[in-house]
């Protein structure tokens, strides 16, 4: 494939030309590193000397994201990304998105599309992976000469990609705007869009829908449900985030590598359910870890203080902790968390692996199981920009009785927060109560409260341990003679290979 | 037309000698309903008439319609006795008046945790047996959950009318059938020797047996007949009743008694000679209509009947005949009130069962006493659906104080721990309530001693509490319930239409709360999962919740889903080894299969965490051989830290071998709740920690990377030993005829349950089956033996154990494989298992 077409160049130097950007950071993933010099050095050609330009190899959140950490270690201006790209909002620096140009046959496209569009009544929303964007133009000229040789009418949309660059445009999220939109709406706000935007779009047309940096409008007498979703691209995870945040529709798969037509999503209502199962399983968790993926998306310092006022207002305890990529040996590192609730961007945000030693949640997962009274009703929120400002509006709380556990079967109490001011109040009362903490006989068993969560801090649970770290013996340790160590590699140490 | 009001009944309230709280027991279809309808009918709750057939405390449409009990329903009666019937009486008592709390129970196995709760709350039981089918499975189980509260039963000979007009049995054979009946009950009794109790038999001669027909509303007991009999001989009451029961014999040609049958044909049994033969000949005159000698025979007996009763013929009349000579009511409550203890008399023992706390401390005394003046000491056993939806009544029973309107009470959940927060709230009762059959009248407040239901806590109590005053911080709770069956029927349940599912969740969590059994959880897969102990209970479980929980919205219900266990048949056939994600450290394994009873001791209780390592060690060394030194490296227990399934530490000097404890531990307690054939529970494995390299340095051996390890080795060490999966199994009890025999081994072989003993009934031409029936081929079981027996064969289910299957599940296309397949296609999981090479590392 044309390296040039592919990476964009022309486009690429363009961008930078025009804002006059004098340090660039290139960031690839890691299946794209391999062309990281041939990029680099198509672009200095281009652009001459003035531009200093600096390969970041893949950051250690997810390779979606922007990776503005990265960049201002070269203190750059702005980030040029390729690849598949999630299109979150950046907090500090611009970016402009190179997605990459995957092949795809059009005209086998384009039978698919005709042949779900006979099967199906409701109108089709065509969705794509970003990859194949730029078959857009092409798909759209083929369908309407099968249409209208067909004499078809029905209803076909597609989405746009948005922008393919991003300004971070002064965020404030108080200045976030909620439109104006039917209830099931998915809607941003104006934070993403580049000030060029025709908020026009929106007049008449119904309602403006945004995802994954694809946008669409649809009909105003259509909801979403009505819609029959046609995906062109892989089953990645752009496609979940799809699928879960329009769980109600009907989707259909084009895989363009295979060229067939996918329809079976069982795999996908599946984890819809096993969401909602750890969402259960996390109402039943004392002690909850934040786990910070990201620190680029803006946000995200907001969304971990309304995390951190969740968690403390249930009465539970929450430890902040920040890692990129995470893995069940980094997370198992922190056996004493029940649950984690993983602030990231919308497609690195699912992990559901059953490998996790605790589950791991999103933001949007920590707010229905978090905040009592709260249920489920099938939408579903994967954007924290959407949550913030979905969740402005507050539960009723109804803090009193117990709550029922699915998980246990029967009905549990949740801790109530503390109340401090009411203790401080009642000294002498205080007083004999914390006497009576002191004198209580320590539960003898540590069992329940290493393996079975009932720990409600980590200085319980490592109370409870049976090894709680190095005892430092600084006076009168015993020598120890000199041992000579083993040598080799970990996977077979010299004295054990035979 | 109700003979009483609520006035009179809260005045008996506070006479805590004249109360009487009675349940009754039997085995299902016994006539247990039946029989109260007749006590109510004395009550004036419903007309004498209609007894036998309203089945009063069937208050639930669907058990109208069964024709079986479902849900234990509290009734409360008034009763008054003439001075003349009590002058025996030696107990205490204040007047005249009584006041029997009686709960009718349910008598199908499914519902035995109803009993249970009803068995809670009361002091003595009324166990009723039919006179042909005996005592049977169920009344043995619940006989013995009764003695093991500590409360005393009396028996009732019940369906006696069948004995008269279906069989035609003759009186010395009828005898026969009636002594073996209350002997069977007596064996059962006789092992409960409880010295604070004394004897608990029941002998007709002492009044503690009746014989009663509750179709036809009669009863009567020896009393009644030697009353009748005393001044016609002239001989003391007490000497006449022991004439009338055992190897008493009469002869009316000489007008002696002796102590064998003399083998003339006029000589007959005390019994047969004065209790049924004249009950036969007033029944066969009345079933003939032979009027003319009827009406000299009553006027002998003392009876008046009823102008215009004297027109009715046939049963009708000899059903109000009986009614007027001997009422079920008059007999039936008298031996209640003669041979039942009363709250104040049965709370001085049943204290010990009732209380947690120090046995000297004022609760304690309170409930010893069952002084209403004393500390609030209330037991709440279950929660009763109210009539307007979603709100439920608090039912339970006042052992100590007073529970009134607006009282402000301490609720102690299951879970409160003496002195902490922990399941603790204080609220006010809005309203108490009686509960009169199908009607409940509010009063002001209840004294100690009686059954309360109380509304306005229903948000605070799940399934049971005890509730004090606001101020008694330092009371403990009374002892939870310990139920006979488990729950182990499951179904996973869905809402038909997606937006339904907060009904579905508010409708379970009402469920969950209705029932002291039933169990809604929830599976990894995210599926909503409803338990029960049985096929019929789960039927009615599911009904309540779509109809009455969820307001008729459409609900999906998945066939029933067994749980397996997973197990190991052999010792692991190699030590294996799992490396870190870091690969610098190793842990080595092996699993091998428990000692046989080892797995039910854990279950029992008998070993567990919680043990004193010595006495641990001592059970463990002489009864399973284990060596005395290993018995106390056991690491811990799993999964829950409780279940059956142990880590045992083998190794031998390795260093910072304490440091990874906890985090082997926590890898097992999440390996040994997912196996590694099918995520099911692991059951009976003891993995052994044969070896342990670990990197010197402590960053590099935390948690993160022994969990996942040690969770590794031991999916590997369960799949190199031979790995098995368990089935449940049930113990079915059948009753049956002769002919129906044939059917019942013939399904029983199609459903791969076989019969472990066959046993004729003394006496009767029925036979007890015992089998061993596979829990997965056990749905539709009773439907098709009735069909395969016309009817005549009614099984009864229980849980008894885990049952191996010999096929291997690694094999593909084995019975067990398939059956792996199948649950792991139900969670989600990928169809074919992770083989081995993916937990196991070679050097």
């Amino acid at each position: 494939m044309d390296f040039q077409w592919s990476y964009e160049i022309p486009r690429t130097v363009e961008f930078i030309r025009s804002r006059g950007f004098s340090r660039v950071a290139l960031q690839f993933p890691d299946e794209l590193l391999k062309d990281s010099t041939r990029v680099a050095r198509a672009l200095r050609h281009e652009l001459g000397k003035g531009v200093r330009l600096y390969v970041m190899a893949d950051t250690a959140y997810g390779s979606c994201c922007v990776d503005e950490v990265g960049a201002s270690h070269v203190d750059a201006e702005c980030v040029v990304h390729y690849g598949h790209a999630c299109m979150s909002p950046t907090s500090t620096l611009p970016a402009l998105f190179i997605f990459g140009k995957a092949f795809i046959n059009v005209n086998a496209c384009a039978e698919s599309l005709l042949q779900c569009l006979s099967v199906s009544n409701k109108p089709v929303l065509v969705l794509y992976g970003l990859e194949y964007a730029h078959a857009l133009q092409d798909l759209k000229s083929v369908m309407s000469k099968l249409l209208s040789s067909r004499g078809s009418n029905q209803m076909l949309y597609y989405s746009e990609v948005a922008h393919s660059s991003i300004n971070p445009s002064g965020y404030h999220i108080k200045d976030i705007k909620l439109p104006e939109s039917h209830e099931d709406a998915i809607t941003d706000g104006e934070i993403i869009k580049n000030g060029e935007s025709e908020v026009s779009n929106k007049l008449e047309s119904g309602t403006k829908y945004s995802l994954g940096g694809l946008t669409w409008t649809t009909q105003s007498e259509h909801k979403m449900e009505d819609h029959l979703l046609f995906w062109i691209g892989s089953d990645n995870s752009a496609f979940a985030n799809m699928v879960l945040t329009f769980n109600s529709c009907e989707i259909v798969r084009y895989d363009a590598k295979e060229g067939k037509l996918l329809n079976d999503f069982s795999q996908q209502t599946r984890i819809l359910k096993r969401r909602y199962f750890l969402v259960e399983k996390a109402k039943d968790a004392n002690i909850v870890g934040i786990i910070v993926g990201t620190l680029g998306v803006a946000g995200y310092l907001h969304i971990i203080q309304q995390m951190k006022e969740l968690i403390e207002k249930a009465g539970k305890k929450c430890y902040t902790i920040v890692m990129g990529r995470p893995n069940p040996a980094k997370l198992a590192n922190f056996p004493e968390c029940d649950v984690f609730v993983y602030v990231s961007c919308a497609q690195t945000a699912l992990l559901d692996s059953k490998e996790f030693l605790a589950p791991v949640i999103t933001p949007f997962e920590a707010v229905l199981a978090f905040s009592r009274g709260r249920q489920w009703t099938g939408e579903y929120i994967m954007e924290f920009q959407n949550l913030m400002a979905s969740d402005a509006t507050e539960i009723v709380d109804d803090n009193e009785g117990a709550r029922f556990s699915f998980l246990k079967g029967c009905y549990v109490e949740d801790h109530q927060p503390q109340e401090n001011n009411g203790d401080q109040k009642e000294m002498p009362l205080a007083l004999a109560e914390m006497t009576e903490k002191a004198l209580n006989v320590r539960n003898q068993c540590t069992d329940s409260v290493l393996f079975k969560g009932t720990a409600r801090s980590g200085a319980e649970y490592l109370a409870a341990r049976s090894y709680q770290g190095l005892n430092m013996q600084y006076e009168n340790a015993p020598l120890q003679s000199y041992v000579v160590g083993r040598t080799g590699r970990a996977s077979g140490y010299d004295d054990e290979i035979e | 037309m109700v003979k009483f009001t609520v006035e009179e009944l809260r005045r008996i309230m506070d006479l805590k000698h004249n109360i009487r709280n009675m349940s009754v027991i039997a085995h299902v279809d016994h006539g247990k309903s039946t029989l109260t309808d007749s006590l109510v009918a004395a009550a004036g709750i419903i007309a004498q008439e209609v007894a036998g057939d309203v089945r009063m405390t069937d208050t639930r449409q669907d058990e109208a319609e069964r024709g079986i009990t479902i849900k234990s329903t509290g009734i409360s009666l008034y009763y008054e006795m003439t001075e003349e019937s009590l002058k025996n009486y030696k107990g205490e008592r204040n007047g005249n008046e009584y006041l029997i709390n009686l709960i009718d129970s349910p008598g199908h196995v499914d519902f035995s945790s109803e009993v249970t709760a009803a068995l809670r709350i009361t002091d003595g039981a009324l166990v009723v047996v039919d006179c042909v089918e005996g005592v049977c499975v169920q009344t043995e189980t619940v006989l013995r959950q009764a003695l093991g509260e500590r409360i005393r039963p009396v028996l009732t000979v019940n369906k006696m009318d069948r004995c008269f007009l279906e069989l035609q049995v003759e009186g010395e054979e009828a005898y026969q059938t009636f002594s073996r009946v209350i002997e069977n009950a007596n064996v059962i009794m006789a092992t409960y020797e409880d010295p604070l109790l004394g004897d608990v038999q029941v002998y007709p001669e002492k009044g503690t047996v009746a014989f009663s027909a509750g179709l036809h509303g009669w009863a009567f007991t020896l009393t009644n007949f030697a009353k009748m009999y005393a001044s016609k001989f002239g001989v003391d009451e007490n000497k006449m009743m022991e004439r009338l029961w055992g190897e008493n014999y009469f002869d009316p040609a000489t007008k002696k008694w002796t102590t064998k049958s003399t083998g003339s044909s006029t000589c007959k049994r005390g019994f047969v000679q004065f209790c049924y033969e004249p009950i036969k000949q007033i029944i066969n005159t009345c079933m003939n209509d032979q009027k003319d000698k009827l009406w000299p025979m009553l006027q002998k007996l003392g009876v008046t009947m009823k102008a215009d009763e004297k027109d009715l013929i046939g049963k009708a009349l000899m059903k109000r005949v009986m009614q007027t000579w001997l009422p079920a009511s008059n007999a039936l409550l008298e031996m209640m009130i003669f041979h039942l203890p009363s709250p104040s008399k049965a709370q001085k023992y049943r204290v010990e069962n009732l209380y947690e706390g120090p046995l000297d401390d004022m609760y304690a005394n309170a409930i010893r006493n069952c002084d209403p003046d004393g500390p609030l000491m209330l037991y709440v056993s279950k929660m009763i659906p109210a009539s307007d939806k979603g709100r439920f009544f608090a039912f339970g029973r006042v052992f100590a104080g007073k529970v009134s309107t607006g009282l402000k009470v301490r609720i102690m959940g299951p879970n409160y721990i003496p002195g902490q927060k922990k399941d603790l709230y204080v609220k006010s009762v809005q309203r108490t309530v009686i509960w009169m059959g199908k009607k409940q009248e509010s009063v002001e407040d209840v004294p100690c001693g009686n059954t309360v239901a109380m509304v306005g806590l229903d948000q605070y109590i799940t399934k049971n509490a005890t509730l004090t005053n606001e101020k008694e911080v330092d009371a403990h709770p009374i002892r939870a319930m310990k139920f006979s069956v488990s729950p182990v029927v499951r179904v996973a349940v869905q809402c038909k239409v997606a937006s339904d599912l907060p009904k579905l969740v508010e409708g379970l969590k009402r469920l969950a709360k209705s029932d002291p059994m039933v169990v809604c959880t929830m599976e990894e897969s995210g599926e909503h999962i409803v338990a029960g102990a049985g096929e019929l209970h789960l039927e009615i479980c599911l009904k309540d919740l779509q109809e009455d929980f969820m307001g008729g919205a459409e609900i999906i219900v998945s066939d029933p889903v067994v749980s397996f266990r997973e197990t190991v048949l052999e010792k692991s056939c190699r030590t294996v080894m799992s490396k870190s994600p870091n690969k610098h450290n190793r842990l080595y394994m092996e699993a091998r299969p428990m000692e046989e009873g080892l797995a039910e001791a854990i279950d029992d209780g008998r070993i567990g965490p919680r043990d004193d390592p010595k006495v641990r060690s001592k059970i463990l060394s002489e009864e399973f051989g284990w060596d005395k030194d290993l018995a106390k490296k056991i690491w811990c227990f799993g999964p829950e830290t409780t279940g059956p399934n142990m880590v045992v530490d083998m190794c031998k000097g390795v260093q910072y071998l304490n440091e990874i404890k906890d985090s082997v531990v926590a890898g097992f307690q999440w390996a040994s709740k997912e196996g590694a054939l099918a995520e099911e529970n692991m059951r009976g494995i003891c993995f052994e920690v044969c070896d342990v390299v670990l990197h010197a340095d402590a960053i590099h051996r935390g948690g993160g990377q022994v969990i996942p390890t040690a969770r590794r080795v031991i999916y590997a060490s369960q799949l190199t030993a031979k790995p098995r999966l368990l089935e449940p199994v049930y113990l079915v009890e059948i009753q049956a005829p002769e002919q129906a025999l044939g059917g019942i081994y013939g399904v029983l072989n199609q459903k791969r349950g076989h019969v472990f003993e066959e046993m004729q009934r003394p006496g009767t031409p029925l036979y007890n089956i015992k089998a061993y029936l596979p829990v997965i081929e056990s749905f539709g079981f009773s439907s098709t033996l009735r069909a395969a027996t016309s009817g005549q064969a009614f099984p009864q289910c229980v849980f008894d154990h885990w049952d191996m299957m010999s096929s291997d599940p690694l094999e593909a296309g084995s019975q067990a494989g398939q059956l792996v397949a199948d649950i792991r296609k139900r969670k989600g999981l990928k169809e074919q298992m992770t083989p081995l090479s993916e937990f196991e590392d070679k050097l």
